[in-house]
């Protein structure tokens, strides 16, 4: 867990103790691997924890017609038998077919259904979440984040106020994209040409992973962000520092850096607020040095890792559309003073 | 071919494919004259012409395991990469490639290939009878396959790797996103293997319905009958609208139509939809076969009759049925209406009815049977424990809110090879124990059988089962590496060491394979005590099949039918049928006679002569994947050239080569009141060209679906101020098709009644007529205010006109092909049956201009 700052915790705590009898037939195989932060099993918000309930009631019923039909079969393998078997003129059977087959089973299909049906109504968007809505665009292989209500941009970070359920519209202008924090709800797709909407809640403050789902191209696997859930204040601090244009550059080294990055071809697909750097294609640098993590949620965002992406992207996250910057030592070291005071 | 008219004379066979043999022909046994008029040509031309049913159904299966193994070979190189999070073994875009390779060449080259060769091999045995319906039409269908899987996997060499996964996406695949010929090779490679399936089902079909023992009713087919009769029905249903939706994606990535492009009235989920109407009845058209073939085997190994044959015949159809209507479960995350996902959860669901019947009727047979302990049976209860478990993961992702979790995740993964290995290879391994023998004459080896069997069931549930645990811990699929945080590293190489398991597995079973095949056990006709007809014959089977077809009298000859008894319930008195299978059994020994019977009731209907051995299938074969081929490197000078050649194939393929109706088969009418057909069979060319244009009937409803669905998604049509397109040219177009049809009709009476004069005034007038309202509808898109690549509607507008001028210049060349024979006398009042193929065609294709009229022309009127 090194770059996961904020409360973190394992999703076992979370579980019922029902649950965790059952989790405990799968133990051998869980133990030591539960405690990520992107575990379904894990919920951290309303939505997560009825499909969570889902999943433990179908999880239920299936391990119990598994065990039950393999008994059948187990019993029917090794049973003793007689020697009056007549094999060829047996008949028997077709009741235990029509029964256990189709009679038993449809049961059974109509309560998971119910409980389908049930679980897609309990997460109808609540008519709350409008208060809050957030753009998000998936690019190859990044996310632009977009807070229309307060009127900034970011990137591959996306912070909102626990406990009450916030809007997502989800959009692409390249190829599909899927969203997905799966410890506060399933995924969704963004399709070129439609806006696809959902919400999410977070009911406690921490860090959650969030995955591009649908294969997208060359680094689909380094597609990630991070979903930072914040208490109201801390986040409407947050969006206050959000706001800000970039300061002013003070220091002699620092606007060494500023004028490094915008005689740059930096400008041409990354903004900074205040500046004239206005590119749109890549993720807006505002408030970078705010942003935990690089490279679309893969690599923490430290003075080593933003000097080996600036220098040489292609050997992080081959085939990313950013292209490697050639800069003298003093120039990267002036670029990197710069932007870390894009707080 | 005359002397054949005078029999007994000559020394030469009057049949192309002759042995060699020192004897001359007087002197042959009836069983060696048999042999002889069955058998394949010699020599290199004659590999190339050999249409043997076990021959192709043999080589089609060995093409499919090949490609199986590399299949196999693409997923160890991924299990490498992931058997650590951060590896470097192999790069992103390698990754991307293999996974793409791995999960194409499974479903396309692997699976469904697999159950074709398992039919064309099986099916005359199975059903009693001698041959395929359409011999020439799997030679085709053979060489289709393989050169198609060799052209898609050329792609390595040429270094454009199809990398976008089997499902190929828009816009992903689109020329923007994918601007190599690395996705020409995914769409034309596997588009024309593709038409190969299609060839292979059509002729499953008909032999199942058509070309049976007679007594075989419907009642007594075997399950596994049943079962690859769905499978072929639901290929023609399935890969038909995914060859037109690969031919969109082609036209939009080469001549800049709009369907898939939203900028432009098009639609990303346009291709979703098309691609899962395919994609979903696809791992039924891998399952359902599979099904059958362990309804086969849990009988025969558990030594009693299957319980519940009527409900596992029932649940097979209607899975069939029902895998059409499901699609849209593997779409539950983009977003769509809660109410059209409710009814495909539910639909999802209910599915699970068909596949719990046929569980529980294989279970109680075992539970009341008494089971036999060999390795076939062991794969058998593999699949069993393996199945089961996916079929119960794939309800939980037919929850909607549970799939949004779990979609694209390895839960996932793991879920569907469950599903596919678990329910597809692990039956294709106990069918290849079971009936190997019958083909090879040796058992394989059981030692040998069951360590494989162990390597690859262990192996399986190691390299499968943590998947779900990975999955529900948050790791997405298709990607190359993963971060260590996500804490699946251990799950990860546990799945790699189960893989590399399986691998060992499936080399134990190919070494057991070629050692066995010399040095295994004889076998005998019966090793496993079976009850169904294909162990009546020898081991390896003779290439007629039966000599003597038998009567069928139950649903398990083998088992029940001791005493026979001269009353049938289906055939009534029997006598009669036993004379003339008799008789069948001795004559004729100078062409190939199969029997044709009654769909239903399994009379015998008809005597007719099976396709002989011809070059022309497989330069077919060839010049097709030729088209396609050059059309991936855009050499489109090569395109014409396999074109000519192959129309100069088809043509070559169904050149006459009429053998006199003698005395012999008169009397052979007469004296069993049955026709006999020595010029190919009127029913079967029926049959198949019905097929055929049901064939072109769903592409049409392909194209409609495409264009109705790009209809709701534009507000306004026709789109960007174009005018709602002008009556009159396809009006006069429709009126002259529709005389056609009339003339045609004509024509057909006046052949019935023996006037070939006027067959030829007929033929020549349909032609002038199809000719000019070709013209008409030609002219009138040269007159469009628009080209295909403003909008999606302009796209829609000439791909639905293209579609149905090609169908007429076919429509006219059969009339040439027909007319030619006419005038040069071929036609009889008895002897007509390409007439009547070609009147059907061009009855069909003014049925679809109508249809095509009604959409295009006046629909937009309405609205």
């Amino acid at each position: 867990m090194r770059y996961l700052p904020l409360t973190h915790q394992s999703p076992l705590t979370r579980l019922r103790r029902g649950q965790l009898a059952i989790l405990s037939l799968l133990l051998p195989l869980l133990a030591g691997c539960a405690g990520n932060a992107s575990s379904i099993l894990g919920p951290s918000g309303p939505a997560a924890a009825r499909i969570n309930t889902l999943w433990w009631l179908m999880f239920a019923v299936g391990t119990v017609v598994y065990l039950v039909v393999m008994g059948y079969l187990l019993v029917g393998l090794f049973r003793r038998r007689g020697n009056e078997f007549d094999a060829a003129q047996s008949d028997e059977g077709t009741g235990v077919v029509v029964w256990g087959g189709a009679v038993i089973p449809a049961i059974i299909l109509v309560g998971i259904f119910g409980a389908t049906v049930f679980t897609m109504r309990a997460l109808d968007e609540p008519a709350a979440a409008g208060e809050l809505i957030i753009e998000v665009e998936g690019r190859q292989w990044w996310w632009d984040v977009r807070y229309p209500g307060f009127g900034f941009r970011t990137a591959n970070e996306i912070h909102i106020p626990v406990g009450r359920p916030v809007a997502v519209k989800l959009l692409s202008q390249d190829v599909i994209h899927s969203f997905w924090v799966p410890q506060l709800h399933g995924k969704l797709d963004m399709v070129p040409g439609k806006v696809t909407e959902f919400w999410l809640q977070a009911d406690e403050p921490g860090s959650y992973l969030g995955e591009c789902a649908e294969f997208c191209g060359v680094q689909h696997a380094k597609m990630q962000f991070w979903v930072i859930a914040q208490e109201e204040d801390d986040f409407l601090q947050w969006v206050a520092q959000q706001q800000q244009p970039a300061p002013q550059p003070a220091a002699e080294l620092v606007q060494q850096g500023q004028q490094v990055f915008l005689d740059s071809a930096c400008v041409d697909c990354h903004a900074v607020e205040g500046t004239n750097a206005t590119g749109n294609l890549g993720p807006d640098l505002t408030h970078l040095a705010s942003r935990r993590t690089l490279a679309a949620g893969t690599i923490p965002n430290n003075r080593g890792n933003l000097a080996g992406w600036i220098v040489d992207p292609q050997s992080i996250k081959p085939g990313a559309k950013m292209p490697p910057a050639e800069l003298t030592g003093a120039q990267l070291q002036a670029l990197l003073a710069y932007l870390e005071t894009l707080e | 071919m005359t002397t054949a008219a005078q029999e007994p004379s000559g020394t030469a066979p009057p049949v192309p494919g002759h042995i060699p043999t020192d004897k001359a022909w007087d002197e042959l046994s009836t069983a060696e004259k048999m042999e002889q008029v069955w058998a394949d040509p010699p020599g290199v031309l004659g590999w190339f012409m050999a249409l043997q049913n076990d021959r192709i159904g043999a080589r089609i299966m060995a093409t499919a395991f090949f490609f199986f193994i590399l299949g196999g070979i693409n997923a160890l190189l991924m299990r490498v990469q992931l058997a650590s999070p951060e590896n470097t073994f192999l790069t992103a875009q390698r990754y991307n490639e293999l996974f793409t390779m791995h999960g194409s060449t499974m479903m396309y080259l692997f699976a469904v290939p697999m159950m074709e060769g398992f039919a064309i091999l099986l099916m005359p045995l199975i059903l009693g009878n001698r041959e395929m319906p359409f011999p020439r039409l799997g030679v085709f269908s053979w060489f289709t396959f393989l050169l198609g899987g060799l052209l898609f996997y050329s792609s390595f060499i040429a270094g454009a790797v199809p990398d976008t996964g089997w499902f190929a996406y828009v816009p992903l695949s689109g020329l923007e996103f994918s601007p190599d010929i690395a996705l020409d090779y995914w769409l034309l490679a596997l588009g024309v293997a593709e038409v190969a399936a299609i060839a292979a089902g059509v002729e499953i079909i008909l032999a199942i319905l058509r070309m049976r023992a007679p007594g075989m009713s419907l009642s007594r087919l075997p399950v596994y009958a049943w079962a690859m009769l769905v499978m072929a029905v639901s290929i023609l249903f399935a890969f038909t609208p995914l060859i037109v939706s690969s031919l969109l994606l082609e036209l939009d990535r080469r001549l800049g139509t709009q369907f898939f492009n939203p900028d432009a009235g098009g639609s990303p989920l346009l291709w979703q939809h098309l691609f899962w109407i395919f994609g979903h009845p696809e791992v039924y058209i891998q399952f359902i076969p599979a099904a059958g073939i362990i309804s086969m085997v849990v009988p025969v190994f558990s030594r009693r009759s299957l319980a519940g044959y009527t409900w596992v015949v029932i649940a097979l159809v209607s899975t069939g049925f029902l895998s059409f209507g499901l699609w849209v479960h593997h779409m539950f995350t983009v977003g769509l209406p809660q109410i059209s996902m409710a009814f495909f959860a539910a639909a999802s669901m209910i599915i699970g009815i068909p596949a719990g019947i046929q569980v529980i009727a294989w279970i109680t047979t075992i539970f009341t049977g008494r089971p036999v302990f060999k390795t076939a049976f062991l794969f058998v209860i593999g699949f069993l424990v393996t199945f089961v478990l996916g079929g119960i993961t794939g309800i939980m992702v037919g929850a909607v809110p549970f799939d949004w979790q779990v979609h694209d995740s390895y839960f996932v993964v793991a879920h569907f090879h469950y599903v596919l290995i678990g329910g597809v290879t692990f039956p294709v391994f106990a069918g290849i124990y079971y009936w190997t023998p019958k083909f090879t004459g040796r058992l394989l080896d059981e030692r040998l059988g069951k360590l494989h069997f162990w390597l690859f069931f262990i192996g399986f549930n190691v390299a499968f089962f943590p998947m779900h645990i990975s999955g529900l811990l948050g790791m997405v699929r298709r990607v190359y590496t993963y971060p260590a945080d996500l804490g699946v590293g251990a799950l990860n190489l546990t799945s790699t060491i189960g893989a590399f398991t399986i691998a060992l597995g499936v080399a134990v079973f190919i070494y057991n394979f070629l050692y066995s095949r010399r040095r295994g056990e004889p076998a005998g006709n019966n090793p496993w005590n079976g009850d169904t007809l294909e162990w009546a014959v020898g081991s390896p089977a003779p290439n007629y099949g039966f000599a003597h077809l038998p009567i069928v009298r139950s649903r398990h000859p083998l088992w029940e039918q001791e005493t026979i008894d001269e009353e049938d319930d289906v055939l009534g008195d029997t006598t009669n049928t036993e004379r003339m299978l008799q008789a069948l059994s001795e004559w004729p020994l100078r062409w190939r006679a199969a029997l044709i019977t009654g769909a239903i009731d399994g009379k015998p209907v008809e005597v007719f002569r099976v396709a002989g051995p011809s070059i022309w299938p497989a330069v077919a074969g060839i010049a097709l994947v030729t088209i396609f081929g050059s059309e991936v490197f855009a050499l489109h000078w090569l395109t014409i050239v396999g074109i000519v050649v192959f129309v100069a194939a088809l043509i070559g393929w169904h050149w006459p080569d009429k053998i006199p109706f003698t005395e012999k088969e008169r009397a052979f009418e007469e004296e069993f009141n049955i026709p006999v057909r020595p010029n190919g069979s009127v029913t079967i060319g029926r049959w198949g060209m019905a097929l055929a244009i049901l064939l072109l009937g769903i592409a049409l409803a392909s194209f409609l679906f495409a264009y109705f669905y790009i209809r709701l998604e534009n507000p306004i049509w026709p789109p960007d101020n174009i005018p709602v397109p002008d009556l009159l040219l396809p009006a006069i177009a429709t009126a002259l098709l529709l005389l056609a049809g009339f003339v045609m009709g004509w024509a057909v009476n006046n052949v019935r009644n023996g006037n070939i004069p006027r067959l030829r005034l007929g033929l020549l007038l349909v032609f002038l007529l199809g000719a000019a309202a070709l013209a008409v509808i030609v002219w009138e898109y040269t007159q469009l205010p628009f080209t295909w690549e403003l909008n999606a509607y302009a796209s829609l507008f000439y791909a639905l006109g293209g579609y149905m001028m090609l169908l007429l210049v076919v429509a006219l060349g059969m009339n040439l092909f027909v007319q030619v024979w006419a005038w040069r006398g071929h036609y009889t009042e008895l002897d007509n049956a390409a007439v009547h193929n070609s009147a059907w065609f061009v009855y069909a294709v003014a049925v679809f201009w109508v249809i095509t009229f009604g959409i295009l022309y006046l629909a937009p009127r309405l609205t």
